[in-house]
């Protein structure tokens, strides 16, 4: 069978995807802690539903969004409404909500067909402030600031109550998600995003409706931005906006940038990276170096979560995935490479 | 009405002093981003570190002398501004020049891990007590006719006018400022042009960093405590620098202004008359902001661009 799949090699899939569910035993084996890692897991797999739709509407689109937390603020309160208040199931929440949240992406394209650039990530940007406000305004529904518990989530009568159920529900929709999002982007709609984002004159001569085309980025950039706050409000119980911050906005597009953009693969390692980071590596660093340093007191998780960051934006600027390249070419090249330079 | 009409010119006041700080933060982004189309993201944080900078030089100035004299702020601004050139120099020295031939993310990046690299330095250094400013003037204020004006906010508006008076000289009439226009307009023909264009990079990052840090300086006094959470007000900037159209210098002032005058009406005489503008205060410049692009895409005073095919 020659034809779509021709230029990948896709041998690796079913081993990946075999070894994404055999983890958590191996994790449950090797330490007693295994509880936490999978909790990082379920968020880096969260956020991975997001980061691999904002890829396609910045890294493939061109269209920067500096407010994807607001999408998945709107997915998250939507669903634990729809599922809490109103009685519907989780199963038809799971399709509901993310479709609303498309419509609010829906929305902010409408700027975007005059807007671009920095001014487009402002506008997101100020829609995120907005949002934040107005789940705090309907307070009858949300709460208020105070935030809300959310039910768990229950699929054909099976309820997902630890970290341990969260992890295989949450994989299997981060894998949905990944593949979903690698078609559309080799499909006639991703190319004709990415066609969009070199020249929008070129694309408008060459028939792409610029118009329809730059909704649909950030109506589907909406799906996967809701289909993440679904999961993320029932896997973690309690929602408040105080978690759907500026900074996380930044952190989404930090992690599409570090992967490197328009690569799906590469969405995925970035926000890899930046959730390990954040929640292992640099707890883990922290406790090292206030014992040997004798340092107390001071924000220093967010000291060396940003001078990582910082230093390895200066010496690797075009990103994990960019690594990545190197590194293949080095090793296809290997007896003779031209530059004697690993990474 | 006659109330109405006081309180209103009241608001406009103290919303102006508030606006030219969002002016003078807006400045600092417009300056970057005209010289290399990078978006500081950490303009916000400099101000911070400007504020808490004047702070300690001038406790600690007092500490020596006991008694707080013109004097010693006076040393304590310069001493402040002095930081700001060494500050600005060096963050062109490890931002700017590492990544000039890397995309323009890549700087945007490197200025928002830096925005937190700062606000956590400022934290260990200074603690994570709220210290109380201390200002020249005090809480002193004047009334003229029905309204009440504070010195401070006086002072505000005049060093702002003043810093803008000094910025127009030094872009109109000074060879650098000149050379900095050249540079923002076309990088590679000011080079054939023989403008040291890495000398001009450097020498906008020092001057942005200064106008933040006379922006941290002039505001902390007006904020009853001054945290790390001060770095988070440069994010308010952007809308006014956009509003007036980035990169246009007038802009950002136009803007800075119009946005603080609208937020400080919204809370008083608004809020007062429509109980529901109070849930909106907090973010009434990001909804005019989307308003206006809704309008006009290029901002206020923004030159449309013609793009090329």
């Amino acid at each position: 069978m020659k034809g779509r799949y021709e230029d990948e090699n896709l041998t690796w899939i079913p081993i990946l995807i075999v070894g994404i569910f055999l983890l958590p035993f191996v994790l449950k084996g090797l330490t007693y802690s295994y509880k936490y890692y999978l909790f990082v897991l379920n968020m880096a797999g969260i956020y991975i539903i997001l980061t691999v739709g904002l890829d396609l509407l910045s890294g493939y689109t061109g269209l920067i969004s500096l407010g994807h937390a607001a999408f998945l603020a709107i997915g998250s309160y939507t669903s634990a409404i729809l599922v809490d208040q109103v009685g519907i199931p989780f199963v038809f929440s799971l399709f509901i909500s993310p479709l609303i949240v498309g419509l609010f992406g829906f929305i902010i394209g409408f700027p975007a067909l005059r807007i671009t650039g920095m001014y487009l990530g402002l506008t997101t940007m100020g829609f995120g402030f907005i949002v934040k406000r107005l789940i705090i305004a309907f307070r009858e529904w949300t709460q208020g600031a105070g935030g809300l518990e959310v039910s768990f989530p229950i699929i054909f009568g099976y309820t997902f109550k630890s970290d341990w159920d969260n992890y295989f529900l949450i994989s299997a929709f981060a894998i949905l998600a990944v593949v979903v999002s690698r078609r559309i982007g080799k499909s006639k709609i991703g190319r004709a995003f990415m066609a969009i984002r070199d020249s929008e004159q070129a694309a408008e001569a060459s028939g792409v409706n610029l118009a329809k085309y730059k909704m649909l980025a950030f109506f589907i950039s909406g799906i996967f931005a809701g289909l993440a706050g679904v999961l993320f409000a029932h896997t973690s119980h309690f929602i408040s906006t105080d978690h759907f911050d500026i900074l996380l906005s930044i952190y989404f597009i930090i992690m599409v940038l570090v992967g490197g953009a328009s690569s799906i693969y590469g969405a995925v390692l970035g926000t890899l990276f930046i959730v390990l980071l954040d929640y292992l590596f640099v707890p883990e660093m922290k406790g090292w170096i206030q014992e040997f340093l004798n340092i107390e007191g001071g924000d220093i998780q967010s000291l060396l979560f940003g001078l990582i960051m910082f230093l390895f934006i200066i010496f690797q600027p075009t990103g994990l995935y960019g690594m990545w390249l190197k590194m293949r070419i080095y090793w296809k090249l290997f007896p003779f490479n031209p530059k004697k330079k690993f990474i | 009405m006659d109330s109405l009409f006081t309180g209103l010119l009241q608001e406009s006041i103290s919303g102006t002093a508030l606006g030219c700080i969002y002016a003078l933060i807006a400045l600092g982004f417009t300056l970057i981003y005209k010289a290399s189309e990078v978006v500081n993201f950490a303009q916000g944080e400099l101000m911070m570190v400007g504020a808490y900078v004047n702070f300690f030089l001038v406790t600690s100035f007092m500490a020596e002398s006991g008694e707080p004299t013109g004097w010693i702020f006076l040393s304590g601004f310069i001493g402040s501004i002095l930081f700001a050139v060494l500050f600005g120099w060096f963050l062109d020295r490890i931002i700017n020049r590492p990544l000039k031939d890397e995309p323009v993310f890549s700087v945007i990046m490197a200025t928002i891990s830096l925005s937190i690299i700062l606000r956590a330095v400022v934290s260990m250094f200074a603690g994570p007590m709220s210290l109380i400013p201390v200002s020249p003037f005090g809480n002193q204020i004047v009334a003229v006719g029905g309204i009440v004006i504070s010195i401070l906010d006086i002072s505000i508006i005049v060093s702002a006018i003043l810093l803008v008076v000094l910025f127009y000289y030094f872009f109109h009439k000074t060879k650098w400022g000149i050379a900095i226009q050249a540079t923002s307009e076309d990088p590679v023909a000011a080079q054939l042009m023989g403008i040291a264009v890495k000398r001009v990079y450097g020498l906008v990052w020092i001057f942005s960093a200064i106008v933040a840090t006379i922006s941290g300086i002039l505001l902390a006094p007006r904020m009853s405590l001054l945290d790390t959470s001060m770095g988070f007000l440069g994010l308010k900037a952007f809308p006014a620098a956009v509003l007036g159209g980035f990169g246009s210098i007038t802009g950002a002032i136009a803007g800075g202004i119009m946005m603080g005058v609208i937020e400080t009406i919204s809370m008083g005489t608004l809020s007062f008359y429509f109980s529901w503008i109070k849930e909106i205060n907090d973010i009434i410049v990001w909804i005019v902001l989307i308003a206006i692009l809704m309008v006009k895409p290029d901002g206020l005073f923004g030159v449309e661009k013609v793009r090329k095919v």
